[in-house]
């Protein structure tokens, strides 16, 4: 019989010492960024309802969901997300607080992937949302944080910005049926040029030039000029100019070089309506860090509020974190303390004034002192504190 | 920035051989790639450019992992094993089809019963007939799926036709194509981005070159 309770599932792992400090350090860097910016933090439950991610529109395909029942044999998930359980928190719990509120977040998130894909079935994120404030000064705020999330996680990071109004309303000024809708929709996604044009033959007019123009439209600043010329309507100009301002704005915030723009950024199923953006850090192939403005989310769970959020993988930045690494996060103790059978309580009073003197410890409990200095060998320890009989200590550097 | 080392996974076998002319037509240095050995990294001299040899669908793991930044992989390959990644060039070599086929003669939509489907390509073909809101059992062969409707283990297949010979010699035809197939242009989402010049140029050179 195969030995399960060895082994951990596919898509989970255990994090061990300088993989733990490494996830824990982007944590803090990140948390510190959010509570000096006045975000308070909340923590969901793992366990919610199906019906949370299940509502009018579904963004998240049931079979990417892990699932159970409760006692009352009601359908259950482990989150796919933190933004609709803080929608949800935030429509109900939160109903009465005066907007905007700002709130972070910092928990995991579980999703069924294929198998054998080396993707994390179950993965931290750490993010902020914006619920309500001026939507423009929102924005701003949002990605200048994103910003300097992406900076704390690495500081060669690339910060692309795009909007979805653009992409559906060019999609839906086409006014094709919602089957071919959908699939122009994820050739724009995937930037899959032949199949676009193909998808497009025979459609004519503004909206059909502006949909085959979109996908390649991302890159820096030049790419506003060259947009322009597809913007048809006065709505989609007023979009563009929008994202152009948000632009020049980030550059003006000392980020410059380091925004992009890509009008095609297009999720298939997602509950975005305005600015959407994505981090990006060398050495990891995905994005590392994803948001953008939410306005009917909150009216689906009963409060009619506009919101922004984004949301950093913390193990990703946690992977390229240790890459980067020179030296080890761990770092050996600085003393050793080793006791003579029957001096143990002598040595743990020991160990408490050398805490407080502001040294780490590692209490051998070996039974030898020959064990005990072959242990601060093996772990990088120079000082050993023998303790013996009336407490006397002898301080060994090694 | 400027001039990161790039590196295209190529599939290995049929397309290799189309690839390399491509890169040879577009005036790399191909000396390498050409007598390889059995090495599985190679580089284009002058061009910073590493070449890595893999299986079709290792292309696709490569790149959507992002330690390929390019690859070169078949429609057939895509369509079965999907993943995040752009697909922005169709390189117009590599060309055949998925079809449905089966005994010549027969009709494979008469009657009720549930119809069985062999298939290497158990994806596609389920993709198919769910589109067309059908229900099959789907049998997947490793080897010569045209032997499954001969032996009557399926009632018909799903499969790679180029010219057409193995279904006539066995006494098989095509009943209708599923889908067109090519060698594709793939490019992971973040190199895009952050080596989106060079990238460009090497694409650009690629297609000119077609």
């Amino acid at each position: 019989m195969k030995r399960y309770d060895l082994l951990t599932p596919e898509g989970t792992r255990d994090l061990l010492f300088d993989e733990c400090l490494a996830k824990r350090n982007i944590q803090e860097r990140l948390r510190k960024i959010f509570t000096a910016y006045g975000y308070s933090e909340v923590l969901t439950p793992g366990l919610e309802f199906f019906d949370v991610f299940n509502g009018k529109v579904h963004y998240f395909p049931q079979e990417t969901m892990y699932k159970l029942v409760d006692g009352k044999n009601r359908l259950m998930v482990l989150r796919p997300d933190n933004t609709m359980p803080i929608a949800r928190l935030a429509a109900t719990r939160l109903r009465a607080e005066a907007l905007p509120l700002k709130l972070y977040y910092n928990q995991s998130i579980f999703m069924v992937n294929p198998k054998n894909s080396g993707r994390d079935d179950e993965f931290t994120q750490s993010g902020i949302e914006i619920i309500g404030g001026e939507k423009t000064a929102a924005d701003y705020e949002a990605l200048s944080l994103a910003a300097q999330a992406l900076f704390a996680c690495d500081e060669d990071f690339r910060l692309e910005i795009g909007e979805s109004g653009i992409f559906r309303t060019v999609v839906d000024d086409l006014n094709l049926p919602e089957e071919q809708a959908e699939l122009i929709h994820s050739l724009i996604e995937s930037k899959n040029y032949p199949a676009l044009n193909e998808a497009l033959s025979g459609v004519k007019g503004d909206a059909a030039e502006a949909c085959r123009a979109l996908p390649s439209l991302f890159g820096e600043s030049e790419i506003f000029d060259v947009a322009c010329k597809y913007m048809y309507s006065p709505e989609l100009k007023e979009k563009l100019n929008y994202l152009h301002g948000i632009y020049e704005a980030l550059c003006s915030m000392g980020y410059s070089g380091k925004i992009r723009v890509d009008l095609g950024l297009a999720h298939k199923k997602n509950y975005y309506t305005g600015i959407l953006f994505r981090g990006y850090v060398e050495g990891y192939g995905q994005p590392v860090l994803s948001g953008g403005r939410y306005d009917t989310l909150l009216g689906d769970f009963g409060r009619n509020a506009a919101a922004v959020g984004f949301a950093v993988n913390v193990e990703a930045a946690a992977k390229v974190y240790l890459k980067r690494l020179e030296a080890p996060l761990m770092k050996p103790s600085d003393v050793l303390v080793y006791s003579e059978r029957g001096c143990e309580i002598s040595g743990l009073n020991h160990c408490r004034e050398l805490i407080a003197s502001g040294l780490t410890v590692f209490n051998s409990l070996c039974g030898t002192f020959d064990e005990a200095a072959a242990y601060a060998k093996d772990h990088g320890i120079h000082r050993i504190d023998v303790v013996g009989i009336n407490s006397e200590v002898t301080v060994k550097e090694v | 920035m400027i001039n990161k080392k790039i590196r295209i996974a190529l599939t290995k076998g049929r397309l290799e051989n189309k690839t390399v002319d491509l890169l040879d037509k577009i005036g790399y240095d191909v000396s390498e790639l050409r007598d390889k050995g059995r090495r599985l990294i190679l580089s284009i001299p002058g061009e910073n450019i590493e070449v890595v040899l893999a299986k079709a669908a290792d292309v696709i793991t490569y790149v959507e992992h992002g330690v390929c930044d390019i690859g070169v992989v078949g429609k057939d390959t895509i369509m079965e094993h999907g993943g995040k990644f752009f697909e922005i060039s169709d390189l117009g070599f590599g060309r055949c089809k998925f079809a449905l086929a089966g005994k010549k003669g027969s009709n494979f939509y008469e009657g009720y019963g549930v119809k069985t489907v062999a298939t290497k390509y158990p994806t596609v073909t389920r993709n198919y007939f769910e589109n067309k809101g059908m229900d099959v059992d789907i049998v997947k062969i490793e080897g010569s799926v045209e032997l499954a409707p001969l032996v009557g283990l399926a009632d018909g297949i799903v499969d790679i036709v180029e010219t057409g010979t193995t279904l006539k010699e066995n006494g098989l035809e095509v009943w209708e194509d599923v889908a067109p197939i090519s060698a594709r242009l793939i490019v992971n989402t973040v190199s895009m981005k952050l080596k989106q010049e060079r990238i460009a140029e090497i694409v650009k050179q690629i297609e000119e070159n077609l």
